[in-house]
């Protein structure tokens, strides 16, 4: 192995991609070379750098989110054309001709048994127990959104029919917002729920108890994580005036480094200096807050930040 | 003895992998015939690790969602097509390699900056990040944001399949054959991508190191 070779032998060996053969070689070569062993600790340190930078990880949030979109998707695909086109497709589009020709016996003899059976039809509503049905379907099953059907059984002898299948029906729930059950919906609706509107009439319906510890943890959860900016401000807006505390700085410190809205900055620099009012100044807020000061890549946030730098010091 | 007990402990792994692999044909064969459950449990199976990656290589929540699900869509669609013969992660890896390969190949057509910095409502996903890395230390955890956010620029860099092949071999530890395999090329041509994506991060990163 020579210098030229070693030079992209390097990023191998630290993944651990060269053979045992390889790496001797190279290790042999490092031994004897000062230039080539400078390159491979600067190799290693870089390395080392990169293994260090944090990963990001998916969140619970997110992969519920995630989760629910694609199932919306996977409904959509299934019940839309591209679905009804695949089933046929996959029944008959590679199907060689006898396969084909079996295919369309068993439609055709299916027509024929539906039509020998038609005047049973009038025999289900007594044959099938109204008790069941009324059991099964509770109020109208106009109401159910049918998810997945699994099995559909017709019995030729009663000419009822058994069908199994996952639905949802639409739920109204009405009660106090003193009720945790109510609430924990509420939350969970603010926390998870992709749209961005009912989060809203959410957040405006958990108002009142924001001092709840469930709502209030939701609510700085929404500063931080909700993916609609005019959200984070409305969140913003409902902690000003909460009971001050260690997680309302932590979640108002983490909107002014991380957010990539300046509006919602602002917001946080505001109900910073407010908390730091009422519950006197930390030490972890004034660095963040200098730092911003000269290198936010808003104007009017650095401008903002500045003031607020002020008005601190001027308290002190 | 010891060694007889060892082997009778692989021997009762390799029946538990047979048996798990067996199982996961099941559930194929019944999503290929339509059974959406199956399909679902099929999705479970794998769906944390295809986010984790798609977040990786995109760094963004919100595309990564958006990629997530246009993986799982595409394998919905071309089941049907897939041999029972062949390893069904080999097959959906390949499925995520290329949909980020093609997203990021859009991108850096549409010549974007970076989503973070200008879409609205996007997470941050450092917010997301294990507490216990960086440490408590907020110099730490300051020095760590720093780097990330400089790699992040870094990686910017890199054109599409040097991109992904450092993620899949960085972030996810993956073999340079297997890296090749899912993206359509030797492994050979693998280890380029990664020596020219290191070589362009040191450029970037030099002044850390």
């Amino acid at each position: 192995m020579n210098c030229d070779d070693l030079e992209k032998a390097i990023s191998l060996y630290l993944y651990d991609e060269l053979t045992a053969e390889e790496r001797g070689a190279l290790e042999g070569h490092v031994a004897g070379c000062e230039g080539c062993r400078a390159k491979l600790e600067e190799s290693r340190r870089l390395h080392r750098v990169l293994s260090e930078c944090p990963q990001p990880e998916p969140t619970p949030e997110l992969l519920v989110r995630s989760r629910q979109a694609l199932d919306d998707a996977l409904d959509r695909e299934q019940l839309g054309w591209r679905g009804l086109l695949r089933g046929w497709m996959w029944n008959f589009g590679a199907a060689p001709a006898p396969r084909l020709a079996a295919v369309l016996t068993l439609v055709l003899l299916g027509f024929g048994l539906g039509w020998t059976l038609r005047p049973r039809a009038k025999s289900l509503e007594p044959v099938a127990p109204r008790q069941t049905a009324a059991s099964f379907f509770g109020t109208d099953p106009g109401d159910l959104r049918i998810r997945h059907i699994s099995e559909v059984a017709p019995d030729p002898q009663s000419g009822g029919v058994r069908i199994t299948l996952d639905a949802e029906r639409r739920v109204t729930l009405e009660g106090s917002l003193d009720d945790p059950r109510i609430r924990q919906v509420l939350v969970d609706t603010m926390r998870g729920y992709d749209n961005p509107g009912i989060r809203r009439d959410t957040l405006e319906a958990l108002r009142t108890h924001r001092d709840n510890p469930v709502v209030r943890a939701a609510l700085l959860f929404a500063i931080r994580h909700d993916p609609n900016a005019g959200m984070r401000l409305e969140a913003l807006g409902t902690v000003r005036g909460m009971e001050p505390g260690r997680d309302m700085q932590e979640a108002l410190l983490g909107a002014l480094e991380h957010d990539t809205n300046p509006g919602v900055r602002v917001a946080a620099v505001n109900a910073l200096l407010q908390h730091a009012a009422e519950e006197g100044q930390d030490e972890t807020v004034m660095p963040v807050l200098v730092k911003l000061a000269a290198s936010d890549q808003n104007a009017y946030v650095r401008f903002q930040c500045q003031a607020a730098v002020r008005k601190m010091e001027g308290n002190e | 003895m010891v060694d007889g007990a060892c082997l009778e402990l692989v021997g009762k792994t390799e029946i538990s992998r047979q048996g798990e692999a067996e199982a996961e044909r099941g559930l194929i064969r019944r999503a290929q015939r339509g059974d959406r459950a199956a399909f679902d449990a099929l999705v479970r199976r794998y769906d944390q690790e295809v986010l984790r990656m798609t977040l990786r290589m995109v760094r963004s929540e919100v595309e990564a969602q958006d990629l997530y699900q246009e993986v799982f869509l595409k394998v919905y669609r071309s089941l049907g097509q897939f041999r029972l013969e062949a390893r069904f992660s080999t097959w959906l890896y390949r499925v995520v390699t290329n949909v980020c390969f093609d997203h990021l190949r859009q991108q850096k057509t549409r010549s974007e900056v970076p989503a973070r910095e200008t879409a609205e409502g996007e997470l941050d996903y450092a917010g997301t990040l294990a507490d216990d890395r960086p440490g408590l230390n907020p110099e730490r955890a300051l020095q760590a944001r720093e780097i990330s956010r400089r790699l992040e620029a870094a990686l910017g860099r890199l054109s599409p399949r040097e991109r992904v092949v450092f993620e899949l071999k960085h972030c996810q530890g993956m073999r340079l054959r297997a890296i090749g395999e899912f993206c359509g090329t030797s492994e050979e041509a693998a280890k380029n991508s990664l020596f020219r994506a290191v070589q362009k991060l040191r450029e970037e990163l030099g002044d850390l190191v």
